[in-house]
């Protein structure tokens, strides 16, 4: 993902998902899943259901008094030795990585995978002031190579096979590698080794940030994260104000759920905790460390009560893994760089709804990303609201669906709340329709209807419930 | 910049309702369990070793300083050590890795080397701050004497550190930690699932972790 989206067309993104997708999707999802469900049942349910209500409790307290955390966070950091930066949106977040790159005349920047730089873009901006950027993620190295953004938040590359990621190599590295996923690691980590040696700057995100200490938390299992924050002289970690727990004691809750509900691990391989830069020369580490506190958007999720669990998210992925919609299209289909059920309600409030109104939509509403959610998000009860809020509007946004589509809605509920217009209304239906159906069934619709009837047959309307009924109760 | 931090402490107040400086709380109970209560230290060493062992990780258990001598000795050779840099900490002296390492020809490189050279290491060797039984987890703090890129850049990552490093649970390690201005929680050696789901391990950091359990110097 190289530039922020303006425009989520989720119908059509969807239609575009290849063949392919669904599987390799499901194959990754039900590995997890089984993964996580094992450690879950070792743990005990009850164990479980109270760490996921203290994961919640934590969480939600952190984002209810979220200023004053952030305040905490920013004097513990800076008495830390570290700069933090405050950025209001995307923008103003580029500007100042590109400042603190031009200080340094940074010429290559390394990356840990971060949701919030592929949320503003940051890779494009650096490359387009003429500096080099690499994702070190093996993941992510591979569809940045292959000019892609990550297909899902944990697994960025699971859609693409190891022969395509072979040919990958071959054109974009200019070596001949067997297609066996340890040689193609192997070369990824020779490859990757010189540049986080030659790096100028890192880039990290965060998974947490301790307003007791002030203290970074990354999750990774690769060991590119502490690369990034540990080789080349500078680093910046860019963090959504979200992000904030009060203390260390609250920390332990959320990497117990993490870990767990993220990838089936009791502890991902490397869990690290960064507060400030190195006190002496002889720890080793970077020179300089800034923190960049990012809002674009988050401010606006907390206006409303009823969404503003939304940004409690841990960013597991265990949502992504469950949904049924997910398991079907992929995170592509989603348009921004977090997908998932979690994705649809982050992004749909980020970006707005005129720009992401399609993403509330893009969910059954059968709430199992709301039984597997690690912090209890009620992630269907925001999609409603969400839903409200692109056909209605609300006291934050205006609507944002088509005319045509409120007044079939408000249409609708004239015609299923009048009794006589509704029997009325079945009865000229039920004429209508006669000419046109086969064995219960109808093959083709006149416009504007027929897009239902392009790929699947509609059933023809029975019409005599009530009828029905009566013969019934008889 | 002080009107970005002005303007977005001021949204986040105004849509929580809040007003600057008031009281906050204290913070949910952590739903923390127990705590752990810790079984005899043998088999406390046993099951951390057991972890470990599960996660692809190489684990010994020492006595003597002999002990020591030959498990260096298989490692350097198993390895094709030529190389190695180590923390400077009292433990490690006391056990004499240092001297045991260069008697065996390896030649020994200053973690506060360049960078370059740290990385041209096979073996980095640490001790341990702390060490989780239940989930084999090792808990390393930066400090002058405890150099960051020991446990990273070198191919190899051994760790060696006496019964007394270990902790019930991450609620003790923590109390000590988080005063710390870096640590790590490295559990197992680095590994990825990133290519069709195949657990592949060492990727950017250590291919190969070795937690050894050796008694007070």
């Amino acid at each position: 993902m190289s530039q922020v989206p303006t425009s989520i067309d989720f119908r059509a993104n969807s239609q575009q998902v290849p063949p392919k997708m669904p599987a390799a999707v499901q194959k990754a999802t039900a590995k997890f899943l089984g993964n996580r469900a094992a450690l879950v049942e070792a743990l005990g349910n009850d164990l479980w259901q109270t760490l996921r209500q203290a994961g919640h409790d934590l969480r939600l307290h952190a984002i209810n008094h979220l200023d004053h955390y952030l305040e905490q966070a920013e004097r513990q950091v800076t008495k830390a030795g570290g700069h933090v930066h405050w950025a209001r949106d995307a923008e103003e977040a580029r500007r100042i990585v590109l400042e603190i790159a031009g200080q340094h005349r940074a010429k290559l920047v390394v990356k840990s995978k971060s949701m919030a730089t592929e949320e503003i873009g940051l890779n494009h901006a650096l490359e387009s002031a003429g500096i080099r950027v690499l994702e070190t993620d093996l993941g992510e190295y591979i569809v940045q190579l292959k000019g892609m953004g990550p297909a899902h938040i944990v697994v960025p590359a699971f859609h693409l096979s190891k022969e395509e990621i072979a040919e990958l190599f071959h054109e974009k590295l200019g070596v001949d590698a067997p297609a066996e996923a340890e040689k193609l690691t192997q070369i990824a980590r020779m490859k990757l080794r010189e540049e986080f040696l030659a790096a100028d700057l890192g880039v990290s995100g965060g998974n947490f940030l301790v307003a007791e200490t002030g203290t970074i938390v990354t999750v990774t299992n690769e060991g590119n994260g502490r690369m990034c924050c540990t080789v080349p002289p500078v680093h910046v970690a860019v963090v959504g104000i979200d992000k904030v727990v009060p203390d260390w004691e609250s920390l332990t809750v959320l990497l117990k759920l993490l870990a767990r509900s993220a990838t089936g691990q009791k502890l991902s391989c490397y869990t690290q905790f960064i507060s400030g830069p190195p006190q002496t020369r002889e720890e080793t580490g970077p020179q300089e460390m800034h923190l960049i506190l990012l809002d674009n958007g988050r401010s606006r999720i907390l206006q409303t009560p009823e969404c503003r669990e939304t940004s409690i998210c841990i960013r597991c992925g265990a949502c992504l893994n469950i949904c049924p919609v997910y398991n079907h299209v992929g995170g592509y289909a989603y348009g921004y760089p977090i997908s998932g059920p979690t994705g649809a309600i982050f992004a749909s409030q980020i970006l707005g709804v005129k720009a992401a109104g399609a993403l509330p939509f893009a969910s059954t509403l059968c709430g199992a990303c709301n039984d597997i959610c690690p912090v209890k998000i009620p992630i269907t009860e925001i999609l409603l609201h969400l839903r409200h809020r692109v056909v209605e509007g609300d006291e934050l946004e205006g609507a944002a669906a088509p005319y045509a589509l409120r007044m079939g809605a408000q249409a609708g509920a004239v015609a299923f709340g009048t009794t006589w217009l509704y029997r009325f209304g079945s009865q000229v239906l039920k004429r209508l329709q006669a000419p046109f159906v086969r064995e219960g069934w109808m093959a083709k619709l006149p416009a504007p209807l027929d897009r239902w009837t392009t790929s699947r047959p509609f059933p023809a309307f029975a019409a005599d419930f009530r009828q029905w009924w009566r013969r019934r109760s008889r | 910049m002080n009107s970005a931090r002005e303007e977005i402490l001021g949204k986040v107040r105004e849509a929580l309702g809040r007003r600057p400086g008031t009281a906050v709380p204290s913070v949910p109970p952590s739903a923390r369990v127990g705590p752990r209560k810790a079984g005899d230290p043998e088999a406390e060493i046993a099951q951390l070793l057991a972890e470990i062992g599960k996660l692809s990780g190489a684990t010994r258990r020492l006595g003597s300083q002999d002990d020591l001598r030959v498990a260096l000795a298989d490692l350097v050779k198993a390895e094709a050590v030529t190389k190695a840099t180590l923390w400077t900490t009292p433990d490690l002296a006391a056990w004499d890795v240092a001297g045991t390492l260069r008697t065996l020809g390896v030649e020994l490189v200053s973690p506060q080397a360049d960078k370059h050279l740290v990385a041209a290491c096979e073996l980095g060797v640490t001790g341990v701050d702390a060490a989780l039984p239940e989930t084999g987890t090792l808990l390393l703090r930066s400090a002058a004497d405890r150099p960051r890129v020991v446990s990273l850049l070198p191919r190899v990552h051994l760790a060696i550190f006496p019964p007394r490093a270990l902790q019930v649970d991450l609620h003790q390690a923590f109390a000590d930690a988080k005063d710390a201005g870096y640590s790590v929680l490295v559990t197992g050696p680095s590994r990825t699932a990133d290519i069709e789901l195949t657990l592949t391990l060492g990727v950017h950091g250590p291919k190969a972790l070795y937690a050894w359990v050796m008694n007070e110097p």
